[in-house]
Order: structure tokens, then C-alpha cells, then sequence
């Protein structure tokens, strides 16, 4: 089929139920996105996998059955999907717990792609060199998982300040790393 | 298809650490879901993250940190070796095979200080590295040094000098503090580098 469908043709030819490349597409297309936004509001790489694959069968049910009304609108249906489900996620957050412990992460099938591998030695070299202030600024947000307020308070600088320097570190780590600007 | 408007690169990590206002997110989330290439950008952002955070983790940096920062380690089950010798005293410290972070409590008053520099010595008290302008509250009681572990586990018994150096445009440096530490090397093995 035509990959270059856009969303709005994806999501009628999905919905005229004949179409089972179309679905694989949508899958394609969407899978990676709300593995992101799932990464970005779970911390959790197997909690990720799980939203995806879930906001993917709510999606193709709801374009099989022809609920969605407007489908040019289909990426935002997705991600309003996506916050649903992480709200149910929260909500019953034990009991996946339970089941994890249950039959283990096996069973969530991981959906590609995953994050690019970084060389260690290269970003080891890149942290050290650094200013102090700004090694201590990313380790204290990567690291700590501090807010830009409590980073403030150590430094004794103002919030600004302390995005200024985050800001300043990562380009300067992105540039010794090579990263694409 | 090429994006019309990239997302920067630091408004990608803001987004990544929840620094964004509830607005500002929301519209990076409708973008991000239909944008395959800042999809990519917000992957290699997530990627340098975690990569600082193995990093800290390892602790393998000599660096300033903070209490959060020790804290965060002893809820991740890590090992903490802690020294706190006083202003113009010594301690015997070691480290071992079990340890995953050394640090040293470097006391001192830095009330009034602009800029504080971090100065590590020899045993005869010659600077041999300085780590300028480091990180420091200037209400609190000193500063808390991260010696790097790989540096630590690998090196001889040896003295190691630190000392805080406040520094004024005007009036030059003056001594805050100078702490000794006579390591004991335990773990198996010649040290060498």
C-alpha cells in the first residue's frame, strides 16, 4: 500500500475495515510516538510498552467501529488516548504491579524503536569537561531528579540562572557528543 | 518529511524533566505526534540523560554534589563511603570493593564568598588539579566532594590534600579550609593508574 497516506486517509481506510496494511501502517506510524509520550509520563520502559500497545488496540477499535468522526484529527485522538491511559495506568498502577510479579515483563512485548546508544568513554570525557557549575547542574536534573527550584536553592543562584546553565550544559554536551544540532 | 519548526533541543530536555508549563507541553505533545524527526531529537535528548544519569550512578565523576544527590543513591541501594575530616585536620580513610561512592564533607564557613575554588594537592601540598567556581550555597556549612570511585579503587596508599580557596576580583584568595586525607589502599593489589 501507499505509505504516504496521510492520517486522515489512514485512518478512513482503516475504518472501511478492509484494509489490514493500513492498520499495520497506523501501528508503524503511531507506536513510536506514544512510546515516547509514555517513556516521557511513566519512567518506565515496560510501563511504556504497555501503553502502547494498549492506546493501540483502543485506537484500531475505535476506527474499525468508525468512532472516530473527524479523521484528520487521528494523531490527536492518539494522544488524548495516551492521557487517558495514563491515567488509568496511575490509577491502577498496584495491580499492574501485581501482574508484573505475577508472569513477569515477558509478556509486555517491547515496541522498537529504543533509544541510540551513546559512547560512554565519549560522554564521560564530555561531562568532565564541563564547567563545575553545569556538570552539577545535569547530574542534579538527570541524576538527583531535582527541580530547577531545588537546584536553585544548592546553588544559591535563581531559577533563571539555573535553566541558563542547564540550557549552556546541553549544548555544550550535545556539541562534544556530535549530536546533530 | 522535513519539520517546518524543530523543537529546540533544550526545550526538548525541559520537556523530558516536566519543567514546561502545562500549556507549553501540551503543545510539544501535539507537535511530537506528528513529527517523526523531533520524535527522533526528544530520543537522542532522552538518550544524553540517561547516559548522565548512568554516569552519576557509576560514580565515576569528581564533582561537587549535593545531599539530594547522596540521598538518591542510598534509596538506589548504592553504597555510600562518607570522610569528613575538620578544617586543618586529617582522617584514614579507605575505600573497598563494595563501596560504589566516596565522598568527603569539607566543613567550612562560606558565608560572604562569590567564587570558591576547589584546589586537590599532593601530600606535600603541591596543587596538582582545581576545579574552579565549584557549586556552593552560600548559607550552608561547607561542601560535599565526590571523589571518582575508578580513581579511588585504582590508586596506592597516598595523601591527598584539598583545600577551599575563596576567591575575590580584589583582594585575591584566601584560605577556607585545608583537609587531609591519608588513604589507606585495602583492596588487593598494587595501585596504579
Amino acid at each position: 500500500m501507499d505509505i504516504d497516506l496521510d492520517d486522515a486517509a489512514l485512518a478512513r481506510q482503516i475504518g472501511s475495515g478492509s484494509e489490514r496494511e493500513a492498520e499495520a501502517e497506523l501501528v508503524r506510524r503511531m507506536a513510536p510516538r506514544i512510546r515516547l509520550y509514555g517513556l516521557r509520563h511513566l519512567r518506565d520502559q515496560y510501563a511504556a510498552d504497555d501503553l502502547t500497545q494498549q492506546v493501540l488496540i483502543t485506537t484500531l477499535e475505535a476506527l474499525r467501529a468508525g468512532r472516530l468522526r473527524k479523521p484528520e484529527k487521528l494523531a490527536s485522538f492518539v494522544l488524548g488516548t495516551c492521557r487517558m491511559t495514563v491515567l488509568d495506568l496511575r490509577r491502577n498502577a498496584q495491580r499492574k504491579e501485581r501482574l508484573l510479579d505475577q508472569f513477569g515483563a515477558d509478556l509486555l512485548v517491547p515496541v522498537q524503536p529504543s533509544l541510540p546508544r551513546l559512547d560512554h568513554e565519549e560522554l564521560t570525557r564530555c561531562v568532565q569537561k564541563l564547567k563545575e557549575r553545569e556538570r552539577s547542574v545535569v547530574v542534579m536534573t538527570f541524576y538527583d531528579e531535582q527541580t530547577g527550584a531545588d537546584v536553585a536553592t544548592f546553588l544559591g543562584v535563581s531559577e533563571a540562572n539555573v535553566r541558563v546553565i542547564r540550557h549552556r550544559a546541553i549544548h555544550q554536551l550535545r556539541d562534544c557528543m556530535g549530536v546533530a544540532a | 518529511m522535513s519539520c517546518s519548526g524543530p523543537i529546540a533541543a533544550t526545550v526538548l530536555a525541559d520537556y523530558w524533566i516536566a519543567a514546561l508549563a502545562k500549556p507549553e507541553e501540551a503543545a510539544i505533545e501535539e507537535h511530537l505526534f506528528t513529527c517523526d524527526e523531533c520524535g527522533a531529537r526528544l530520543r537522542d535528548m532522552i538518550a544524553l540523560a540517561e547516559g548522565v544519569h548512568q554516569l552519576a550512578r557509576q560514580g565515576s565523576l569528581s564533582m561537587v554534589v549535593s545531599d539530594a544527590f547522596l540521598k538518591r543513591a542510598a534509596e538506589e541501594g548504592l553504597r555510600v563511603r562518607e570522610y569528613a575530616p575538620p578544617p586543618g585536620g586529617s582522617v584514614e580513610c579507605t575505600v573497598t570493593a563494595e563501596d560504589d561512592f566516596l565522598i568527603g564533607r569539607l566543613a567550612a564557613n562560606l558565608s560572604g564568598a562569590k567564587r570558591i575554588d576547589l584546589c586537590l594537592c599532593d601530600q606535600r601540598g603541591v596543587e596538582q588539579i582545581r576545579l574552579p567556581d565549584i557549586p556552593f550555597n552560600p548559607e550552608g556549612d561547607g561542601v560535599v566532594f565526590q571523589q571518582s570511585i575508578t580513581y579511588a579503587k585504582a590508586a596506592p596508599s597516598e595523601t591527598m590534600i584539598l583545600r577551599l580557596v575563596k576567591v575575590d576580583e580584589t583582594s585575591g584568595e584566601r584560605l577556607l579550609g585545608e583537609y587531609t586525607f591519608n588513604h589507606t589502599r585495602t583492596l588487593p593489589g598494587p595501585g596504579a593508574w
